[in-house]
């Protein structure tokens, strides 16, 4: 048997959308320890995969650079995560999407989390208007 | 172990197997084989909970519900009589979330309920898929279906009206679901998760429950990590997982075994009061566990479904019997699972260990990567002759770096030894039953392929020396090549027994020095854990 590959990613795109309830709490809780406002945006970093990995238990943790992603999704062309805080972009832009099974030994998928233009631009949207007018999360995967 | 009924038999105990779910669930034809949970027994009709605050549903897979409002679904064995009866319940871990994998338990669940327990089998296929991380959240949904007995156990006049006994709990979880009975088990003691309050404020807790034992079947670790760190846990914990492994292929529950009930530097004598056992079993897969789950493996790899679904219903049972029904004598079977032999499939081979609540360490090697030492409070000294003895922080099991020392042990000539002389006056040996010692071997070169290791332990007070061959305590195991990647180093629990001491002239009042006398194979390299008075 051969262990399991890592999965190709062939894509990447930040997308700002309207927080969930559960999102809104997150932030809030969020911007209490961090001591700093932080907006009602949740953007939604949509990783495209050449195939999505096979649901088993062992799976792929996804790094950027040597930052876990703490949790990540699945929707039909592969696998998203959500990042509340900008300055995670601010701190990661340009670096490179990583995965893992035990964080010792990384498979570097050779694509860049968009650039702080992409994030910035969304948010930038995102502060000239309502949040209402976002999108919603469930528009923005499909 | 004659008297003993094998804990894989079924008991005489009557009892009803029932689905409960949260109706109306309009799941569309690619997940109709989740449409029993639409249609329960009308006594066991649930409700629905949120929790998006830990995990979003695979947008791939077209759930009639969202994440803010997923059922409590699963089938439930419930013994006749009275009560009250303990409760088990078992959790899935990932899998494709068009095949539904909750029943692959009720073959645990039926043994249980037949001995009277309530054994329940949970839906949490909601989130599985290419997801990542959601390991608390099926923490979450473990406890609220914990949550939901209770209700029913509080609730008059419901079938199960004070027919739960609360303060018996097994909690049982395959793969990630493994890895969430231990975060359930954490969880449970919390008022709060984060910004996520668990008093039932917000729907979610409170728990509390008295959870007996966590059993994790072959799990992943640290998928999810608090933000206080990797879960330590709580609760007695019981580990079950096979050498042909092909998804969790690194043994990752090792890893929680080894942080659960460990030393506390500072107090080393102390103990949480909780114990810890572990089954490596040769040859078993990942997915023969959960009798849906098409096997991983190719034909032959791995040993027979029948086998290893034996294998859980003997050591679980036993595990059951031990913790849920108070037949101690089960506990044999966690301590050494040679007390199982007449239960195992033939030919079976495995790997244990078992650390007691009652323990007291000689050498525990936690102290740093410095020359081996006598663990405090005992004094003593350790020499070694022709044995290069080095502690290291290896991944005996592959996976995540480890944080747990132990000690390498290299020989290159027969008569080698590690001498630990200890004080008798700060050993109280006398006061436990068995000298325990973990050691297993590796696959290098200076080990035989497929040969079993082999040592003497010498144990001497004054002029007084018992010498006893390893192996006649238990085989140490050539390990197992596996699927792919390193063969896992998995020591062995090794328990002398103090009465052969006692039996060969060794006075335990007077113990004053333990050896490994390399004297049975010329070569070697054994990893040894660490050494403690238990019971």
């Amino acid at each position: 048997m051969q262990p399991p590959k890592p999965p190709k990613i062939t894509a990447v795109e930040v997308i700002a959308a309207q927080p969930t309830e559960a999102d809104s709490a997150a932030i809030a809780h969020l911007s209490a320890e961090l001591n700093r406002s932080l907006p009602q945006v949740v953007n939604v970093v949509k990783v495209r995969l050449k195939a999505k990995p096979p649901a088993t238990s062992m799976g792929w943790a996804l790094y950027v650079n040597d930052v876990l992603i703490p949790k990540y999704w699945e929707y039909n062309d592969g696998i998203y995560f959500t990042v509340l805080d900008p300055q995670f972009f601010a701190e990661h832009k340009g670096k490179r999407l990583r995965f893992s099974q035990n964080g010792v030994d990384f498979y570097d998928s050779g694509v860049k989390l968009p650039a702080p233009a992409a994030a910035s631009k969304s948010k930038s949207k995102a502060a000239k208007s309502t949040t209402a007018r976002l999108p919603l999360q469930a528009d923005v995967l499909k | 172990m004659t008297s003993l009924k094998n804990p894989a038999s079924a008991g005489e105990v009557q009892f009803d197997t029932f689905i409960y779910g949260a109706p109306p669930l309009a799941y569309p034809v690619s997940l109709s084989q989740y449409a029993i949970y639409n249609t329960p027994d009308p006594a066991y009709i649930t409700g629905r909970i949120n929790v998006s605050a830990f995990a979003n549903l695979g947008a791939s897979t077209p759930w009639p519900f969202s994440n803010t409002n997923v059922p409590l679904n699963g089938h439930v064995c419930v013994p006749h009589g009275r009560g009250p009866f303990p409760l088990a319940v078992f959790a899935h871990g990932n899998h494709n979330p068009f095949e539904n994998s909750t029943p692959g338990y009720l073959y645990l669940c039926r043994l249980l309920a037949s001995h009277g327990i309530i054994a329940a089998t949970i839906d949490v296929n909601f989130l599985n898929g290419s997801n990542f991380g959601e390991n608390d959240g099926r923490a979450i949904v473990h406890l609220e279906h914990l949550k939901q007995f209770r209700t029913w156990n509080n609730t008059a006049p419901h079938p199960l009206h004070g027919k739960v006994d609360l303060n018996r709990i097994l909690i049982v979880g395959h793969s990630r679901g493994g890895e969430a009975v231990g975060h359930a088990s954490f969880f449970n003691r919390l008022a709060s998760i984060g910004g996520v309050l668990l008093d039932g404020s917000a729907g979610l807790g409170p728990y509390r429950f008295g959870l007996s034992a966590v059993a994790a079947i072959a799990p992943t670790d640290r998928q999810f990590t608090p933000v206080s760190g990797p879960t330590v846990v709580p609760d007695s914990y019981y580990l079950i997982h096979g050498s042909q492994d092909s998804d969790v292929f690194t043994f990752e529950g090792y890893h929680t075994y080894e942080r659960a009930h460990g030393v506390d530097l500072a107090n080393p004598t102390v103990s949480d009061g909780k114990f810890r056992a572990m089954l490596w079993v040769h040859k078993a897969n990942h997915n023969q566990f959960n009798s849906i789950w098409a096997s991983e493996t190719p034909p032959g790899v791995a040993m027979p479904r029948a086998s290893q679904e034996e294998i859980a219903k003997v050591h679980l049972g036993a595990l059951a019997q031990a913790v849920l029904l108070d037949r101690a004598e089960y506990m044999d079977v966690l301590r050494d699972h040679g007390a199982a032999v007449a239960w195992d499939p033939a030919g079976a081979e495995f790997v244990s260990q078992y650390q007691d609540p009652e323990r007291f360490f000689i050498q525990h090697n936690q102290e740093g990567l410095t020359v081996p030492v006598v663990s405090l409070p005992v004094q003593g000294t350790v020499a070694t002759d022709n044995v290069v003895a080095t502690r290291q922080l290896t991944a005996l099991v592959g996976g995540a770096p480890t944080t747990t020392i132990t000690l390498r042990l290299v020989w290159s000539a027969l008569g080698s030894r590690l001498l630990l002389r200890v004080d008798p006056s700060t050993l109280p040996a006398q006061l436990y039953k068995p000298l325990v010692l973990r050691v297993g071997q590796s696959t290098e070169a200076n080990n035989a392929a497929n040969r079993d290791q082999d040592f003497t332990l010498e144990v001497s007070s004054g002029s007084r020396t018992a010498a006893i061959p390893a192996s006649s305590l238990h085989r140490l195991l050539y390990p197992d090549a596996p699927p792919f990647g390193p063969a896992k180093i998995v020591m062995q629990t090794l328990r002398l027994p103090i009465e052969r001491l006692v039996e060969c002239g060794v006075d335990p009042i007077d113990l004053r020095s333990i050896a490994l006398v390399f004297d049975r194979r010329a070569t070697g390299t054994v990893y040894a854990g660490d050494l403690q008075c238990s019971n």
